[in-house]
């Protein structure tokens, strides 16, 4: 088998869900509508909370809403990538996973043009983020690249949150159980990082938790493009760490997947 | 004619050491329709799996198109089609969209691709609707669509697992018909699963009966019911004492013509006689000085169910599941009765 083809593989993968992606329009408003609820009522209500000069020097800067902002997408990318593997468990009950293992297509392809999908899902949520928050008057500091850093950023912590979901999927028989599993994952990974407070302001213990935790690594980048600028010495350690643990969790998924379908 | 699969002592056991198939060796001839009958979990599915390549069998061996499924899948995949009994077509896709993904998985040239999805849209005449979104197809539309994705390659042989699964009666004939014009039109050799009896009878060339992973009997419809010689006659008594009954049965079991008389509950008396319709009149004329009538009386064929329950001691059956296959076979009920 040729490279050519194993790329040909996943695309098409990649073109099927993603096809199926964008027919779902409840689940496009819903995209929508989240990251605004979100930052509407979650944001408006703290930002009267922090319109002091401890808090301020705790956010890093004045506007609560620009300090969260990250945040929402990275939270976004974690619901959209967590639940990325229930995609592989639908395709086992309706068949179609058999469907695509009878086809001469290269097995890998199965797992990464579904991670290709989820990663470009997370990068249009984040878009829709950054349009609603400049809506609400939140100001990135280093303009359009910086934006396209932010949504590169998004996409790919939502692979690495896919690829675990697909990891989790392929050793679990029932959808269930992995919304379960997925569930439970999302709450504690999110408030043990620093994507909602500001780390300043956590105590001790937590703090040890939010600094290893990838999900603020992902957003302590984010955050130095949005809010400071172009600072590479706080950027790249986080962003190289990203990449390793994406490397790592996608190589995971693919291994995990052959090892279920064989 | 050449043998376009051959399988020697195919074998699969799962972890937790269910054998779900038991040393099976076959042959298929290019051209023909060769059916597996039995129930589920007889090994049907396993034995199409392990041709197709979805799984590896434990022990034995299989050539399907002279390409040896254990050494080169890959090559295999390219040259077999396969339907399975999952109706695996996208709801969210149009007809089109699902036959341009399928040509785009067997890696056919776009230009290439477009000719062939309108030429296996033709030949499961869904040109028409291939433009709306599979939601709105009735099951037997989307039966067709699935065997169209599983033609698109153009395969020598093609493996369909249950093809009539949850259809209703009218739409099974109607896929019936297809498969008949496959094998008639382009000559396809076809590889199928079913546990209907009536299904293969009307189809099959040549039928394996399998129960418990072992194939029991092999052979042409007609040959496996002419195997079991007589003919049956069924009847029931409106009248007569259980004594008088009870001498009259005995005076007919001394009748030359009659092999044996079994009783059970739910057919009445079924004799095995070998003059065939004659012995209708002939009973009658046995019992008539006896103070007995006879209510109902039948003649029959033997019917391929006769056959399956002469092989293997008992009628086609539902077998227990677990519960994800139990929610799958749900889901297929609800796709297709749609």
């Amino acid at each position: 088998m040729t490279r050519a083809v194993i790329f040909q593989d996943i695309y098409w993968v990649f073109w099927r869900e993603f096809k199926k992606f964008t027919q779902q329009r409840a689940r496009i408003l819903m995209i929508v509508i989240q990251p605004l609820v979100w930052l509407v009522l979650m944001g408006n209500s703290m930002s009267g909370l922090t319109r002091n000069p401890a808090a301020m020097k705790m956010l890093g800067t004045g506007n609560y809403l620009e300090f969260m902002t990250p945040g929402i997408m990275i939270m976004t990318a974690l619901f959209g990538g967590v639940f990325g593997g229930t995609t592989i468990l639908w395709d086992r009950r309706l068949g179609f996973l058999h469907k695509m293992l009878s086809a001469p297509i290269h097995r890998a392809a199965i797992p990464l043009g579904k991670l290709m999908s989820i990663g470009l899902q997370t990068m249009l949520q984040a878009l829709v983020i950054v349009i609603i928050s400049l809506f609400l008057g939140v100001h990135f500091i280093t303009g359009i690249p910086g934006v396209f850093c932010l949504l590169l950023i998004s996409g790919l912590f939502g692979i690495i949150m896919g690829s675990i979901s697909l990891s989790l999927a392929a050793n679990l028989k029932s959808i269930e159980t992995l919304m379960a599993i997925s569930n439970f994952l999302t709450m504690p990974l999110m408030l043990t990082s620093n994507a909602m407070f500001p780390v300043n302001a956590m105590p001790v213990w937590l703090r040890a938790i939010a600094n290893v935790n990838p999900l603020s690594y992902a957003v302590s980048a984010m955050r130095t493009i949005a809010t400071q600028g172009w600072f590479f010495h706080q950027i790249w350690l986080p962003v190289v760490a990203l990449l390793g643990i994406a490397m790592i969790t996608i190589g995971v998924s693919v291994k995990m997947f052959y090892r279920s379908v064989s | 004619m050449n043998n376009i699969i051959e399988a020697v002592g195919l074998t699969k056991v799962f972890p937790g050491g269910l054998i779900a198939v038991n040393d099976i060796s076959f042959s298929v001839e290019e051209g023909e329709i060769f059916g597996f009958l039995g129930p589920n979990g007889a090994g049907k599915s396993t034995t199409i799996a392990m041709l197709t390549t979805l799984i590896k069998p434990t022990r034995g061996m299989a050539k399907v198109t002279g390409i040896d499924i254990i050494k080169q899948p890959y090559q295999a995949r390219l040259a077999i089609g396969y339907v399975s009994q999952d109706l695996a077509v996208e709801d969210a896709l149009t007809g089109y969209e699902n036959l341009k993904l399928q040509a785009g998985f067997y890696h056919i040239p776009k230009a290439e691709a477009v000719k062939r999805i309108a030429e296996v849209l033709t030949m499961v005449e869904l040109t028409d609707r291939a433009k709306d979104k599979v939601e709105t197809y009735s099951g037997g539309m989307r039966k067709r669509l699935d065997i169209a994705c599983g033609l698109i390659h153009r395969p020598k042989l093609l493996f369909l697992d249950e093809p009539t699964l949850g259809l209703d009666i009218q739409t099974r004939r109607e896929i019936w018909k297809y498969i008949n014009h496959l094998r008639e039109e382009i000559r396809m050799t076809i590889f199928m699963t079913t546990h209907y009896m009536d299904e293969a009878d009307s189809l099959c060339d040549r039928i394996a009966i399998i129960d418990k992973g072992i194939i029991k009997t092999l052979d042409t419809p007609a040959t496996l019911k002419g195997s079991l010689g007589n003919e049956i006659v069924e009847f029931t008594f409106s009248r007569g004492s259980s004594s008088d009954i009870e001498t009259a049965i005995g005076h007919i079991k001394h009748l030359d013509f009659i092999e044996d008389i079994k009783f059970t509950e739910e057919r009445g008396y079924m004799a095995s006689v070998t003059n065939g319709e004659s012995s209708v009149p002939a009973i009658f004329e046995a019992i008539h000085d006896f103070p007995v009538t006879i209510g109902s009386i039948s003649h029959t064929q033997p019917s391929l169910d006769d056959v399956f329950l002469h092989y293997t001691g008992h009628e086609i059956r539902e077998e227990k599941v677990d519960k994800e296959s139990g929610f799958r076979n749900r889901m297929i009920m609800r796709r297709t009765r749609k």
